[in-house]
């Protein structure tokens, strides 16, 4: 009996927050069968610990925490995704060089990409940036709870998002550089 | 170039570098004032930083525009399945249980002792409520408008939210300094129709009802507290209730206490 009122409100709490949690996941994963394993393996540990939580407020944050632990133990099975994060400065000879780096034509580069283009760009970041990223700038997070999930320090949230939208930047001038030039040679070679 | 010269150019170099790990915060608003104004001063004169917040403010917008993954039903099914498969573990419920067992420590008491300590605290409580200043925050007892707001809230807690549809932020009675509409749909509140308005907060979800003016003053205790106060608050159990006037209408807020804003964080779209 008491068990069903415990799962009761286990379920009351996490509900609400099961499509964003699989959001997260999804745009963390390779594949969706992996989105749906982490959201499932979150709720899952997330139930099993849930006599520990203390604030049924910060539940989502609990839970990002979780699921932040189940990705991690998947990734580090995953040897391929243990990238070294490249350093990208804003004198980067890249960012110097093209023309839609400057405020209005990145703007609407940014604009005109698909949210699938975007969500692409977003997966090609290192984990340790791509989390930031993801949990501020989708997930509209502070850098106090980004801390929390995530077990580091603000000030360090605060330099992996400012490199990790750095990069980002430049994974998606280089993703429209490479439209650009594959939309110029087909009306190229069409003209021909 | 003289040495002078070289000096400030090394110096605009390291901070340049240094500041570069910061506009992210700066973007943001995560920095304080004097870091505000360090960045800022770097800003006039550094192009490539300034074009980097740019870009950081672009992307950051683009992406806080994308709309939110819906789970797939069968995925919803699948975990429905898994949670009521897995074992009891332990007898738990988050903070209804008390490791701390107080009737053993008791026994373990001097009788006396007890009663004693017993009615200094009997006493202690009785002058806690007699001489405490009035915090502000109310029992509703059983006004019908916030017992409709605050079910209508915990019946949104345990279903899907309804679709957001054409309401925009600008629809949603007052704006919430961090907060982002979610949904929106049309609900009953003290017998009268109301619109709500689901808002994340951080991490938690805060809803905004607008009801009728009639419904807003019913109640002698709300009136009271308006008058004295401006607005009335009342909380059951971790949830809160702000009511405010608005201009021909009412506001109700209802979320996690933790999750409240203080009345004057609230930008009314009209009063």
């Amino acid at each position: 009996m008491r068990n069903a009122r415990s799962k009761q409100q286990f379920d009351a709490l996490t509900r609400p927050w099961r499509d964003r949690l699989f959001g997260v996941a999804q745009r963390q994963a390779w594949s969706r069968e992996a989105a749906e394993d982490w959201t499932q393996e979150t709720l899952l540990r997330a139930w099993r610990d849930f006599g520990q939580l203390t604030e049924q407020g910060a539940m989502y944050a609990w839970l990002l925490k979780i699921l932040n632990r189940v990705v991690a133990d998947d990734i580090r099975r995953d040897t391929r995704r243990n990238q070294l994060a490249p350093m990208l400065t804003t004198d980067d000879a890249f960012l110097q060089e093209q023309a839609c780096t400057s405020a209005g034509p990145f703007e609407q580069t940014v604009q005109t990409q698909s949210n699938e283009q975007l969500m692409k760009a977003m997966q090609a970041l290192p984990d340790n940036f791509r989390q930031v990223v993801l949990l501020r700038d989708i997930e509209g997070l502070n850098y106090q709870e980004i801390g929390q999930v995530l077990n580091i320090a603000q000030g360090t949230v605060m330099s992996r998002l400012s490199r990790g939208r750095r990069l980002l930047a430049s994974l998606l001038i280089r993703a429209e550089s490479r439209d650009g030039l594959a939309a110029t040679s087909i009306h190229g070679s069409k003209s021909t | 170039m003289n040495d002078l010269d070289k000096t400030e150019a090394g110096r605009f170099s390291e901070l340049h570098l240094e500041l570069q790990d910061w506009l992210a915060g700066y973007v943001d608003g995560e920095l304080n004032e004097h870091h505000t104004a360090i960045v800022e001063a770097h800003l006039v004169g550094c192009e490539a930083c300034r074009a980097d917040v740019a870009r950081q403010q672009a992307t950051s917008r683009r992406f806080h525009d994308m709309p939110t993954t819906r789970m797939p039903i069968e995925l919803h099914k699948q975990l429905d399945n898994a949670l009521a498969n897995t074992p009891d573990y332990s007898e738990q419920a988050p903070s209804t249980t008390s490791r701390f067992n107080l009737r053993q420590w008791l026994t373990g008491l001097y009788r006396p002792a007890v009663v004693g300590a017993g009615g200094w605290a009997v006493a202690l409580v009785l002058a806690g409520v007699l001489w405490l200043p009035d915090v502000g925050v109310m029992s509703h007892g059983h006004i019908p408008m916030v017992s409709d707001a605050l079910a209508d809230y915990q019946k949104v807690a345990l279903t899907d939210l309804p679709a957001l549809g054409n309401t925009t932020d600008s629809s949603v009675p007052a704006k919430l300094a961090g907060g982002r509409l979610l949904a929106s749909w049309h609900t009953t509140v003290g017998g009268e129709p109301a619109e709500a308005f689901a808002m994340r907060r951080g991490n938690s979800l805060v809803i905004q009802y607008r009801i009728s003016e009639q419904v807003l003053f019913r109640n002698p205790d709300v009136r009271q507290a308006m008058a004295t106060m401006g607005d009335y608050r009342t909380r059951e159990n971790q949830l809160e209730v702000l009511a405010i006037p608005m201009k021909e209408s009412g506001l109700l807020v209802v979320g996690p206490a933790n999750a409240m804003p203080a009345t004057s964080d609230l930008e009314l779209e009209s009063i």
